[in-house]
């Protein structure tokens, strides 16, 4: 990065909330996540110069596009604020940020806001999946499909098992421990779900298949949230900083950045890693991207990782692509406890997207912001140990087919 | 020696609050025997609890077996007993009198009775039981309402209400609430104040126009007299005839159970419970020729649902929520004017004003009543509404209501400071449009 981007702090809806049972419409929620990282921050609205929204489908769930202009609404100050919104499926969130980052590194702002959104819970699961579905080649690989990704995610699945072998017991252990982390978590949806190794590895009426190898219990959750975050160039952040009486060096901040785009069908991308020993070879390119760009080495610099577990084997994939290990031995991780909360690199101390919730458009931003949380100290009870301070985060739109990583230190 | 839970017992398995219970211990881990009058209703309350949870894993967990056969080896052998047969205190006194006889000494016996006197519950019982002895509050389901009362009485070991309070906030995951041990503790106190209001208002404004003036938009998930048949009837009666009995305060004429409740509870009308017969609600036929009809309190007989009518500031204040707007939804409660505006007011008033006066007797702080009523109820705590009223202001509309003002809302007048301090709890969750 040209200089590093500061993450001033930010807010997270409740995601365990149905904001369609509550009567609110999709404009509520940005609200809500807008106020609080006012709040959070103590940013004036007066200071906050662009606003980016990152959002999926809400034409489709909520029929309501043109989502920036929203924020214009929720305080007085925001009238005439230059706003957009940006959408890479579930990646949305993430190109909100890179938009918004690379504004204030071209010196055109000094303080932008970030909004992630998503309101899933306007429709049915059937109707949400075929939704979903636009996120993928749709006339190819999900019209007429009954819950496409989960199909597609077991694919990625089988790709494993094909080049290497695959235990769905290794997912099982990825599934217990984004649920046992978002017990921790007061904002995860699943906080008060119950959740085993026993369940997740067995398989009952409640814990069916639904897509290829892939159970309910190996899936993400359908989640209402939206989460907001403020950014801000390294003079904006020193003021503000001096202004609460703290120091610089402790705000956390965006070091490395990394974003690659593979085809969008998922043959297509299993075609193209054929002689690579990554199943996602453009994925491993956007990690490694950001690492060089953050000047670290691997991901031992790193003191924990929030990554896209839509489904158990994209956690799984995340684990060697991330250099936990050599490609295709994952498993070695899950089995050391490498991963688990207290382990030598927790993966997903807030629960991730199958624990915490998966509001499409809005998960990216609250990577970052957990990511932003965990560097400072400010997790709370799913605070994991700060040796580094440096938490990186990989978000993905479609069938792996966006990937954007982050790396965030204080 | 460092107390520890390795088994537990639920007595009343069968029931929803015991099955439910039973859940809640055995997805922490815990093995749970459930015991009921038979062991085929003991298992199907293990049915039960794995629906709640949504597993069969669960099942491994859960031993079931009956009081006859089982209960004398089963209780000697647990470290907790999760007392939850009928809201009866003669028939819970029976059961106590024999769990003592049998117990370990160190076994903590916890109730999940929604009112009754604790005190009294084990009065007949040995030393070591009423140490040992206390309410755990739960509130129905105990899977998904996550807010529960823990109620010591006088005899109850501090060591054992502690260890309580860590093993319900900790591995069992609940936003606990520590209450005296006064009638219906604090939520159901506070909460069926307001209920049997709305039933007693009902008599004169009607079912329908009542449930639906302090609907969804007043701060809770379902409208008050469609959470009376939610209850069930018999229960709400237990509830507030306890309180009528035994309190004396401000609000003792709300608990007053109206006659014709009186009249219809003995006709068998007992609410969603009793579908036949109904409640406030009640639906014939089914699917789409299915009709909605609503109780004409005054003749006691059923009359088809039709929308009501309220005045312009309704819609108003749900405009406002819609979009999140909700400090200006209270506004247009707190400005509108007319009868709807003074009997929504009075409610709502009335229970931030009991609610917040029981500080002090009931609890020890306003945040205990904001967790209980928030995480109990899904109502909006009293110190959200009072927020996002403006405490001045609602010590204004108070003294206008000639309602009690609480200590707590002059205190935050006087420092201009938010009444609402749990963290990490969106506010705008508690408002319904």
């Amino acid at each position: 990065m040209t200089q590093p981007i500061y993450i001033l702090g930010g807010h997270q809806t409740d995601f365990a909330r149905n904001w369609t049972k509550e009567g609110k419409h999709i404009s509520a929620m940005m609200r809500e996540a807008v106020q609080g990282a006012l709040e959070a921050t103590g940013v004036e609205p007066r200071e906050i110069e662009v606003g980016h929204v990152g959002n999926f489908a809400a034409e489709l769930y909520a029929m309501q596009g043109h989502l920036g202009a929203f924020l214009v609404d929720i305080d007085p100050a925001f009238q005439g604020l230059p706003t957009g919104r940006h959408e890479a499926a579930c990646a949305s969130g993430s190109i909100a940020l890179l938009a918004a980052s690379a504004e204030l590194e071209a010196g055109r702002y000094g303080c932008a806001l970030v909004v992630g959104v998503e309101q899933m819970k306007t429709v049915s699961p059937a109707t949400g999946g075929d939704f979903l579905g636009t996120a993928a080649w749709y006339e190819v690989e999900a019209k007429g499909v009954e819950f496409p990704f989960p199909k597609l995610f077991g694919r990625l699945g089988d790709e494993y098992e094909r080049r290497y072998g695959l235990k769905d017991e290794h997912l099982a252990h990825i599934s217990a421990v984004n649920y046992a982390n978002a017990k921790r978590n007061p904002r995860a949806q699943t906080r008060t779900w119950y959740m085993s190794e026993a369940h997740a590895c067995g398989e009952d009426a409640y814990n069916s298949k639904i897509g290829g190898r892939i159970k309910i219990s190996d899936c993400s959750q359908v989640t209402d949230g939206a989460v907001a975050v403020i950014l801000a160039t390294a003079p904006f952040a020193a003021a503000w900083a001096a202004r609460r009486g703290i120091a610089l060096a402790d705000v956390p901040r965006l070091t490395g950045w990394g974003h690659r785009t593979a085809a969008l069908r998922f043959d297509d991308k299993v075609a193209a890693s054929a002689g690579s020993p990554y199943v996602l070879p453009h994925t491993r390119t956007a990690i490694t991207d950001a690492y060089r760009r953050a000047g670290i080495a691997d991901c031992w610099a790193l003191d924990g990782i929030e990554t896209h577990d839509c489904f158990t084997t994209s956690e799984y994939m995340a684990i060697d692509h991330f250099g936990l290990t050599a490609p295709g031995e994952a498993w070695k991780a899950i089995e050391e406890r490498v991963i688990d909360f207290d382990g030598k690199l927790p993966i997903n101390p807030s629960g991730g997207l199958i624990g915490a919730g998966h509001p499409v458009g809005a998960t990216g931003v609250r990577q970052l912001l957990d990511c932003a949380l965990q560097v400072s100290g400010k997790a709370g009870r799913y605070q994991v140990a700060r040796k580094h301070k440096r938490f990186a985060m990989l978000n993905i739109g479609g069938s792996g087919t966006t990937s954007c990583v982050f790396v965030v230190e204080a | 020696m460092a107390r520890a839970i390795r088994r537990v017992v639920v007595l009343g398995a069968n029931g929803a609050m015991g099955a439910g219970s039973g859940a809640v211990f055995a997805a922490a881990g815990i093995p749970t025997t459930f015991l009921a009058r038979t062991r085929d209703k003991a298992a199907a309350g293990r049915t039960r609890a794995e629906q709640l949870v949504k597993s069969t894993a669960i099942g491994a967990l859960i031993s079931v077996g009956s009081y006859e056969e089982d209960l004398a080896r089963e209780v000697a052998a647990a470290d907790l007993v999760f007392e939850a047969v009928s809201e009866d205190i003669a028939i819970k006194r029976d059961f106590f009198a024999w769990v003592d006889s049998v117990r370990k000494p160190d076994s903590i016996i916890a109730t999940v009775s929604s009112g009754l006197s604790i005190a009294a519950m084990c009065a007949d019982c040995s030393e070591s039981f009423r140490r040992h002895f206390l309410g755990w509050h739960f509130f129905n389901p105990p899977t998904v309402i996550v807010g529960c009362e823990l109620i010591p009485h006088a005899g109850t070991d501090p060591a054992v209400l502690a260890f309580s309070r860590e093993l319900m906030a900790g591995p069992l995951g609940r936003e606990v609430v520590e209450t005296a041990d006064t009638p219906a503790f604090a939520g159901n106190r506070v909460g069926f104040k307001v209920l049997n209001e709305v039933a007693q208002l009902a008599e004169i404004h009607g079912v329908a126009y009542m449930d639906a003036l302090i609907g969804p938009h007043t701060g809770r998930a379902m409208p008050p007299l469609a959470t009376v048949d939610f209850v069930g009837w018999d229960v709400h009666q237990a509830i507030v005839d306890n309180l009528h009995a035994h309190t004396a305060d401000e609000a003792h004429a709300a608990f007053h159970l109206p006659a014709y409740m009186q009249r219809l509870i003995a006709a068998g009308h007992l609410g969603n419970k009793t579908p036949d017969r109904g409640g406030f609600f009640r639906t014939e036929g089914k699917g789409k020729t299915a009709t909605r009809l609503v109780l004409d309190p005054a003749r006691g007989e059923y009359i088809p649902l039709a929308p009501v009518a309220l005045p312009p500031f309704v819609d108003a204040m749900k405009t406002m929520l819609r979009v999140g707007r909700y400090r200006e939804a209270m506004d247009v409660m707190c400005a509108a004017e007319g009868t709807a505006a003074d009997l929504m007011r009075q409610v709502v008033l009335g229970y931030v004003s009991y609610g917040l006066n029981r500080v002090g007797e009931v609890v020890a702080k306003a945040r205990d009543v904001d967790r209980i009523m928030g995480f109990g109820f899904n109502w909006a705590p009293p110190s959200v509404l009072v927020d996002a009223i403006g405490p001045r202001r609602v010590v204004g509309l108070l003294e206008r209501a000639r309602l009690p003002v609480p200590r707590v809302i002059i205190d935050v007048a006087e420092r201009s400071l938010p009444l609402f301090v749990e963290p990490d709890v969106d506010r705008g969750r508690f408002f319904f449009a």
